[in-house]
């Protein structure tokens, strides 16, 4: 009885063996073959979350609509978590994502140590913002790529509190003085200006609108590169001279974590805030906003996010795809949100970009764009940076000492 | 006889000791390994010279004439001369207190001061930030009510209040352990020796001196041991409240050692750091170890 099943069986399978062969020859080129897509998935790791997450969702869905066979998985992680996973899950030969967004300095650091997949097939140089590729390419190889970016142009103020107190943006130096002496003597007025904080990169950012405005992208570059000590005399003039006494003349508040800092500006507590351009996704009425660089200023921080594929991925080729288009098409659609962010590929148009952004963009389009100081130089020195700056911030007197620390603990090489 | 004697306890131990070799006794032995190397190139005791020598560790430029920064070290003998004694007396203080018969709802009072030991220590962290901030706090706002605008502040933003901040917002924290340890202590002991002590004549204080804290001494063993490994491990709390600024005023052992590790990624300096910081809690630990002996 067994035998006989097992008899039958094989023959079954022998006749449709046949079948199949037989089917595959008769049918010729009018044969029509149904194949099942076989769906993968990409892991992506970013910074985002809320209302910035949900832009960067609008990226997504257009690539997952395009490529129906590639599903993405998002996980929100910040850099300074990443910074204490990753080389140990690389030296392993490991990785918690296919795609990472992740600081430049960090991605050429890995990208040397052979950790991150070289993006030079998918990237152009040509088609980016100048300068732009330079934090992510070592020796020639582009090790990341950039997607859009924010812009820390200049301190923000609510066009209509400036309309009910009579003030008016100001065109000098010695006004933009004037203004903040006159802000101060507003009632109810804490401070001029709202100093963010938390991990410390606001002061930074604040910090080297001065550096770039009373010394420009070299002195900023010249600083990243280690070639100006920051107890140069140019530098120091830049705070002796111009951030010191705002800060002595207590037209900064102390340092208050930065997203509370934001509603208590927006209510009028504070007048000014010092900013990335993500500011505009963050208050109630982007329309409302104003923009005040420091008057001269002649250049300003671009800072995009950058991205790396991982060597370790599992889907290699499904990757660069993904990484191509975030770095092109994707910085379309991004910009056309209300992400607040900036195009740094050069085939974006102002056309493409979210109305209340338009006006930054003109803005930020007529000054020389500069790599973000302290994610250039990144490691330990990062966070003596903003460490110090929070004690400058309290302790202006301090200056020589915190000038001082910022070279000792500046990399050697 | 002897053999089984051995085997067996040793059998049942053997899936703890498999998975300890290479999650405790690997690391600890790499991690020593690791704080003589620099770069790869064996350096001996050059990572030790060079880690507490610095600033960083040991600041003694500025302590104790000037505010911090003392030195993560240094810091981290400050957090123990004042909150160790603090948490101590403190908590045995309100559970003395809490054990009279006219407080009433002592229970729920005991509840909401152990609320501090429950919460996750990067929430009491957070708490501490704000409570310590002008404007949102209630602590400078108590300052600004009595008229002592110095100290009416944003604790965390300033190097000669921050490190303070967050020692008095770690007793808030830690309070509530040793109070419960105590109010443990308290209720064992027996009556009689209360009313005995009574009929010899004996006053409040004569009766806490040779009875109360005395029969307490094993808790408060506990406590201060206890307490002690706390103040040196102290990492989250000094990470979300001031992230060991301004200026590394506040910067304790753990959170430097994780500095080197994750920031300047010098992982032979982290180790140098967690050496000393074992070394450190060894002494304590080794003590209760002793002392419950």
């Amino acid at each position: 009885m067994k035998a006989g099943k097992m008899l039958f069986s094989f023959l079954l399978v022998g006749v449709l063996a046949v079948a199949v062969v037989a089917s595959g020859c008769i049918g010729g080129e009018t044969t029509t073959q149904t194949t099942t897509l076989e769906q993968i998935t990409l892991k992506v790791i970013g910074p985002w979350s809320g209302a910035e997450l949900d832009a960067f969702n609008e990226v997504i869905k257009e690539f997952e609509a395009e490529h129906p066979d590639i599903k993405i998985e998002y996980k929100t992680y910040r850099a300074e978590d990443l910074s204490t996973i990753l080389p140990l899950q690389f030296e392993s030969g490991d990785t918690p994502a296919d795609l990472i967004f992740m600081w430049g300095w960090f991605i050429a650091d890995m990208g040397t140590k052979g950790h991150v997949m070289e993006l030079g097939q998918i990237i152009n140089p040509n088609e980016y913002v100048p300068g732009i590729l330079d934090t992510v390419t070592v020796d020639g190889k582009i090790y990341g790529a950039p997607f859009t970016a924010a812009a820390k142009p200049g301190f923000w103020y609510r066009k209509s509190f400036f309309e009910e107190h009579g003030l008016t943006p100001p065109e000098t130096w010695d006004e933009f003085v004037k203004l903040l002496e006159q802000i101060k003597q507003i009632p109810g007025i804490k401070a001029p200006i709202v100093s963010g904080d938390s991990v410390g990169w606001p002061l930074s950012d604040v910090t080297e609108h001065f550096i770039m405005t009373f010394g420009g992208a070299e002195l900023q570059q010249k600083l990243i590169n280690g070639e100006v000590k920051w107890q140069d005399p140019q530098v120091r003039s830049i705070f002796e001279e111009r951030l010191v006494p705002l800060l002595e003349a207590g037209y900064f508040s102390d340092p208050i974590e930065w997203t509370s800092a934001v509603e208590l500006w927006w209510k009028g507590e504070y007048a000014l805030y010092f900013m990335g351009t993500w500011l505009t996704g963050m208050v109630d009425d982007p329309t409302d906003l104003g923009l005040i660089s420091l008057p001269g200023v002649k250049a300003m921080v671009l800072a995009p996010d950058y991205f790396m594929v991982p060597k370790y991925t599992s889907h290699p080729d499904e990757a660069l795809e993904l990484a191509k288009f975030i770095a092109t098409e994707g910085q379309r659609i991004h910009v056309g949100t209300s992400s607040g962010k900036l195009a740094t590929w050069k085939e974006v148009t102002m056309d493409d970009y979210w109305e209340p952004m338009k006006d930054v963009a003109k803005v930020v389009a007529n000054v020389e764009s500069a790599p973000d100081l302290d994610d250039s130089v990144g490691g330990e020195w990062q966070k003596a940076f903003w460490d110090q700056l929070k004690l400058l911030w309290v302790q202006p007197d301090r200056l020589d000492e915190v000038l001082k620390t910022l070279d000792e603990k500046f990399p050697k090489e | 006889m002897r053999k089984s004697k051995f085997l067996t306890p040793l059998f049942f131990l053997l899936p703890a000791l498999i998975l300890m070799v290479p999650f405790v006794i690997y690391p600890v032995f790499k991690t020593v390994y690791l704080s003589f190397f620099l770069d790869d190139k064996f350096v001996g005791l050059e990572n030790y010279k060079n880690v507490l020598l610095s600033p960083d560790i040991v600041n003694l430029d500025r302590f104790p004439n000037k505010s911090p920064p003392w030195g993560a070290l240094i810091h981290n003998v400050v957090w123990i001369a004042i909150h160790l004694p603090a948490t101590v007396f403190l908590g045995l203080g309100i559970a003395l207190l809490l054990r009279r018969k006219e407080i009433k709802g002592a229970s729920i009072i005991k509840s909401i001061i152990f609320l501090g030991m429950v919460i996750p220590m990067i929430v009491g962290g957070l708490i501490i930030r704000f409570l310590f901030e002008e404007g949102a706090g209630v602590i400078p706002a108590i300052f600004k009510a009595l008229g002592i605008e110095g100290l009416a502040i944003t604790w965390t933003a300033y190097p000669k209040t921050a490190l303070f901040a967050a020692i008095l917002g770690s007793i808030w924290i830690w309070t509530g352990f040793s109070m419960l340890m105590y109010s443990a202590g308290l209720a064992s002991i027996p009556k009689d020796y209360y009313e005995a002590a009574l009929i010899d004549g004996a006053n409040r204080f004569q009766i806490f001196k040779n009875v109360t804290w005395p029969l307490l001494k094993p808790i408060t063993i506990v406590v201060v041991a206890m307490t002690l490994l706390w103040d040196l491990k102290i990492f989250d709390v000094v990470y979300v409240a001031t992230g060991g600024g301004p200026g590394g005023a506040s910067m304790v052992l753990a959170l430097q050692m994780w500095d080197y590790f994750a920031r300047a990624l010098n992982y032979n300096y982290a180790a140098v750091v967690a050496v000393l910081l074992t070394t450190l809690t060894l002494i304590p630990a080794l003590w209760l170890i002793r002392r419950r002996d």
